[in-house]
């Protein structure tokens, strides 16, 4: 084809520019990799970890009421259901922890360990002692690692607990755990037998955690549960609704950052393609005259800028690619709580984020190159010619 | 079929300007024989470029019409200009206007290339023309390879590749040295000679004007003269 002919030569013939123009074009689709490939990788942690170490569904009591009565039932009907992999009723409640001089206010948690450990892997999270020790309905409690610590207490010691209006019971300490996350302050759990016991509230819990077999689809599941029980079913999507709405927000003025660097690349080649067209000005004339159609014009100038374009998206693909695999390796001694226990940056490279960032710089590359296209189509050929 | 004229142009008037009007030509009537070899003289500013591009159909009239073998030109969509251009016109500047990043041989194949000639078999062509203007050992250079007479020589073929019946220079030597453009002018008229094509210069040199076989001269975009073999063709 003539045109890609003219095309290439022109751009051949202005080798620094083509080079910085293409440099400019693949830094902006690098850093935008970069960028996609860490935010992936922030993000897939964030869900990944929500997943992990939370229920997917959780069901609460209904209104007005303090607990689930007949849950054994309940029970039932949502293990009939299709996709629910565990499920793990749990009475949870708030009480005063005393060891010797040292008391704190916690959140008891009584579950039956096998049930919860299928629901959430709590064995994973512990330090010391194993999380099945509270299968069978002894006083036997295990505890936050922060907790335990504020408390002065280890493996082995009794610590009391209080509540009002019941005789203070006493447990020994069979376990601690650390999850790296606020609860490893305020945490303890229990025997659930043992628990409703201790607080003379008969066989009923005040929740049940539910898994799935998709999380992602957590919320249809929650809502079938609420509707066909009456019961208060919430997803972990709805729980951390406040968390995901943020990234998305945040997701869209990333965007925002993505339009202005590429923006910028883009009037790199708008620059270099309006200087071309200014020095072939007699050049565009003559091939006017010669019978050249203004398409083919304007068709030269585009494939210009989209030739541009390409060579830019692709180094830029291969020094994204290559930055996030660096980026990637490097390890960083990070405070555990802070990223979730890990040691390097999270980093997804995920081929989605390599055609979005590529389609999104060529749209704008040939936006770019379709102020000079059109001018040079659009010349007099009379003026063209003579103007030299 | 050959007494018709290949070029019949009634009272062509081109006005430029939308403050101060310019009439660059003004009631021109001209008819112009297959293979004539003719030349347009007259002072600077006469319009003799002006008739020119309104002959290569670059530009439009204000009134007038402008028949090319028979068809009105003035009349044709910009598409049907383009390729009146490509397959009836040739044309040779004062500046050659040779692509920069093309060869001598590259350059005279693109008005076969833009007319749909397969890239080898323009090839064939060109080098067959090139030979014809005598640089047959030079296809391989870039313009800036080259002397002015010899891009000027590249021009003329490029001009002629696409087999035009009608082939307009505008000051083709304007350019160029007195040998440069004597031996132009040599080329011109062989080239004429042998592909009875019909030639249109327009030059400010009398002497070469005078070698022509018609000599139009306009004065403030009138034809003042008309001069066959020195005698004078028609009433003015
Ligand atoms: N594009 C234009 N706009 C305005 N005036 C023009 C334009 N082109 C030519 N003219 C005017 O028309 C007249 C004839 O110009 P031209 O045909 O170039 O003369 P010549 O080639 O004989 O020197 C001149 O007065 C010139 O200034
Ligand atoms: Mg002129």
């Amino acid at each position: 084809m003539f045109e890609l002919d003219v095309a290439t030569r022109h751009i051949r013939s202005r080798r620094r520019q083509t080079l910085f123009s293409i440099i400019a074009v693949a830094l902006a689709v690098g850093i935008i990799i970069v960028f996609m490939s860490m935010m992936s990788g922030y993000m897939s942690i964030l869900i990944d970890s929500t997943i992990e170490n939370q229920a997917h569904i959780t069901v609460m009591p209904k209104e007005d009421e303090d607990y689930i009565h007949l849950y054994h039932g309940l029970e039932k009907h949502i293990y009939g259901q299709e996709g629910v992999e565990a499920l793990s009723s749990y009475f949870l409640g708030e009480a005063a922890l005393q060891h010797e001089h040292d008391a704190e206010g916690v959140l008891l948690y009584g579950i039956n360990p096998n049930d919860e450990n299928r629901v959430v892997n709590r064995e994973k999270d512990m330090l010391t002692g194993e999380f099945t020790s509270l299968e069978n309905p002894g006083s036997r409690i295990i505890l936050g690692y922060t907790l335990a610590k504020n408390l002065d207490v280890e493996m082995g010691d009794t610590v009391t607990a209080q509540i009002p209006g019941a005789e203070p019971a006493d447990f020994t300490i069979t376990g601690i755990f650390q999850t790296g996350t606020p609860v490893d302050g305020t945490l303890g759990f229990t025997n659930l037998e043992r628990l409703q016991d201790f607080y003379g509230a008969g066989d009923v819990v005040t929740g049940m955690g539910i898994r799935v077999s998709d999380a992602y689809a957590a919320d249809t599941m929650a809502n079938k549960i609420d509707r066909e029980t009456g019961y208060d079913a919430v997803s972990w999507i709805e729980q951390n609704a406040e968390i995901l709405n943020l990234l998305e927000t945040s997701e869209g003025m990333v965007y925002f950052f993505y339009i202005i660097i590429f923006s910028i690349s883009g009037f790199g080649i708008a620059n270099i393609l309006i200087m071309i067209v200014m020095e072939k000005v007699g050049e565009i004339g003559m091939l006017m005259a010669m019978g050249m159609s203004r398409r083919s014009i304007m068709l030269i100038f585009l494939l210009e800028a989209g030739i541009l374009g390409m060579a830019g998206v692709i180094v830029g693909c291969v020094l994204g690619y290559g930055a996030s695999l660096a980026i990637a390796s490097i390890t960083i001694p990070v405070p555990p709580e802070m990223y979730f226990g890990m040691d390097h940056l999270p980093v997804e490279i995920e081929l989605k984020n390599f055609i979005s960032a590529s389609i999104f710089a060529m749209v704008i590359n040939i936006l770019a190159g379709v102020f000079p296209a059109r001018r040079a189509s659009k010349m007099d050929p009379v003026e063209a010619i003579y103007s030299v | 079929m050959s007494d018709i004229p290949i070029i019949q142009i009634k009272n062509l008037t081109k006005i430029f300007g939308d403050g101060v009007e310019i009439k660059a030509l003004d009631g021109v009537d001209l008819y112009i024989k297959r293979g004539e070899f003719m030349s347009i003289i007259g002072p600077s500013g006469s319009g003799k470029s002006t008739l020119l591009n309104q002959i290569g159909i670059l530009d439009t009239p204000t009134s007038g019409t402008i028949l090319l073998n028979g068809v009105d030109v003035t009349k044709m969509s910009d598409k049907e200009r383009s390729r009146t251009r490509n397959k009836e016109l040739g044309f040779i500047f004062q500046y050659h206007h040779l692509l920069p990043d093309f060869d001598a041989l590259e350059n005279v194949m693109i008005p076969l290339l833009i007319s749909g000639v397969k890239s080898s078999q323009a090839r064939k062509v060109a080098r067959k023309v090139l030979d014809e203007v005598g640089l047959g050992d030079r296809m391989k250079h870039r313009p800036n390879q080259l002397s002015g007479g010899q891009n000027q020589r590249v021009a003329i073929a490029r001009a002629l590749v696409n087999k035009p019946s009608i082939v307009i220079g505008d000051e083709p030597t304007g350019n160029l040295d007195s040998k440069s453009s004597d031996s132009i002018y040599e080329l011109l008229r062989k080239l004429n000679r042998e592909h009875e094509q019909t030639f249109i210069l327009v030059t400010h040199d009398e002497q070469m004007a005078a070698k022509t076989d018609r000599v139009i001269r306009l004065v403030d975009g009138k034809v003042v003269e008309d001069l066959r073999d020195g005698a004078s063709v028609r009433e003015i």
